[in-house]
């Protein structure tokens, strides 16, 4: 009898759930917690509601600081892309910005901004405006010079040869850069709501931490990691329908 | 010095080309002398790496001589040349448009500016004439190579041009789809009065298509010969090559072309 894969991953789940609860019950819950515990955990969560507002702050913060890098990364990335010396001028400096690591700019936004949602957005559009930064220059050097050229023969203007060639043939490496973003851009929400918030999961994270509530902390996690997949798989499908002439001309 | 035939429609005039990068200077074309009537069909032959596409560029105007003159219609070709339409060896097509939508892509522009009804009409049209119809809405991707030239033709053929510039248009095709390219060529250039200058490789392609042969020789370019074809028109490309005429210009031709052909294979 043939099994799908799906059976065996539940399997697999449920065994590592069961042996969670065995390990807890075995050693003691005080470090390894349990699933039964943080079942009833976010339950309680669910159940009171404080735990929306930490969840909706964090994905604001985040989607917020998405627009902004992406809108901005694009921009400069076209802007970049189409003029040599420009980007001859500013690429090494980018570079060197680049490689610090940029959630180490945290402290100094909290500075700026306050300890409220405006540092968290600025710090994830940084993040995400390098990574988009960097792919849509790459997209602009792709772009087909020949397919330039035939636009201008046929009489194209500037503004739309830009507009029916030299965008949508970035897209792709746009599109591949937001992916990339994505999962760092909940990184650096989290990490800075760590730091000093008065909302988000961050902080019910960093609090947790300092009550040594270690079933509170799995919880976030769990939290986290659901959101952190939905939005993967949001950004799969954007990408897939944006890209449709793609998959299908494979 | 203002030799060039009154009325030619293109006209180049001790044209050549050098591009220099790092300090080096590598020359494209030789300066040469070439005038095309209106109407005429002119093919240019020669090994790879002598120039021809270079011509092509001149004259649609995406680059600038490096010396001499290239003229349109009476007047230097300074900028792209709106009035022709490039069929580039490459497809060019947009990958992220569909055949309608690629095809109907110059009618989208503000200078050609056309209806949308009016647009739809003249796509389905074109899409039927290089018998693309059933596959408007597949992406170029999905497409073989011959459909993909086609798409091509009719994407630039769609906007009327004048003049038609087409660099190894069936250069990818197999033998059998490229008769039947070469025939859809003859039809169209005769129905619609249009001048076409194409840059080939194959001999028998040029002389079966053209009024006019150019013989390249190797790199740098320069003209070698300039052939008449005298066959009576309209030809029948798919018989043509075993007619007693064909043959002799083509020993002819090809006596020149071979010389130059493996003088471009030695370096």
């Amino acid at each position: 009898m043939q099994r799908s894969p799906l059976v065996w991953q539940i399997a697999f789940g449920v065994g590592l759930l069961v042996a969670w609860q065995a390990c807890g019950a075995t050693f003691g819950v005080a470090w390894i917690s349990s699933p039964a515990l943080v079942a009833k955990k976010l339950a309680g969560w669910l159940m009171d509601g404080a735990i929306y507002v930490h969840t909706m702050t964090t994905l604001v913060e985040m989607l917020a600081g998405l627009m902004l890098g992406l809108v901005l990364g694009v921009v400069c990335g076209l802007l970049l892309g189409m003029s040599r010396l420009v980007a001859m001028i500013i690429r090494p400096i980018v570079f060197a910005v680049y490689s610090v690591p940029l959630v180490s700019l945290a402290p100094l936004l909290l500075m700026i901004f306050g300890i409220d949602m405006l540092p968290k957005i600025v710090l994830v559009a940084t993040v995400v405006f390098f990574l988009v930064l960097f792919n849509t220059m790459k997209g602009v050097e792709m772009v087909d010079p020949d397919m330039i050229d035939v636009l201008n023969v046929m009489g194209a203007e500037w503004h739309e040869s830009f507009r029916k060639v030299l965008l949508p043939g970035c897209m792709v490496w746009i599109l591949s850069g937001v992916k990339i973003a994505l999962p760092y851009a909940l990184v650096a929400a989290t990490v800075g709501e760590m730091m000093a918030a008065r909302r988000g999961l961050g902080l019910v994270l960093s609090e947790s931490g300092q009550k040594f509530d270690v079933t509170a902390i799995y919880a976030v996690l769990l939290i986290l990691t659901a959101l952190g997949l939905l939005i993967a798989e949001t950004g799969t499908r954007l990408e897939g329908s944006l890209l449709r002439w793609r998959r299908k001309s494979q | 010095m203002s030799d060039s035939h009154p009325g030619a429609m293109i006209s180049l005039r001790d044209a050549g080309k050098q591009f220099s990068s790092r300090g080096m200077t590598l020359r494209a074309l030789e300066p040469l002398s070439l005038d095309v009537a209106p109407r005429e069909l002119v093919a240019i032959v020669g090994p790879s790496g002598c120039g021809k596409s270079t011509i092509l560029n001149l004259i649609a105007g995406l680059l600038c001589p490096s010396e001499g003159t290239v003229q349109y219609d009476g007047s230097e070709v300074t900028r792209p040349n709106v009035r022709v339409g490039y069929m580039t060896q490459k497809d060019t097509l947009l990958p992220w448009r569909n055949v309608r939508d690629n095809v109907g892509l110059a009618l989208e522009l503000k200078i050609r500016r056309t209806s949308r009804g009016a647009a739809a009409s003249r796509i389905a049209e074109m899409i039927d004439l290089v018998g693309l119809k059933g596959f408007e809405r597949h992406y170029p991707g999905e497409l073989s190579g011959g459909m993909r030239k086609r798409a091509a033709l009719a994407r630039t053929l769609i906007y009327e041009p004048e003049t038609l510039l087409m660099d190894e248009p069936f250069g990818a095709l197999d033998a059998q789809l490229r008769l039947l390219m070469m025939d859809q060529l003859q039809r169209l250039t005769q129905a619609r009065r249009i001048t076409v200058v194409f840059v080939t490789h194959d001999l028998g392609e040029a002389i079966a298509l053209a009024d006019r042969v150019v013989i390249m020789s190797a790199r740098p370019g320069r003209i070698r010969r300039i052939r008449d074809v005298p066959l009576p028109r309209p030809r029948d490309i798919f018989r043509l090559r075993f007619t007693a005429e064909f043959a002799r210009l083509y020993e002819e031709l090809w006596d020149e072309l071979k010389d130059e052909v493996a003088k471009g294979t030695d370096n």
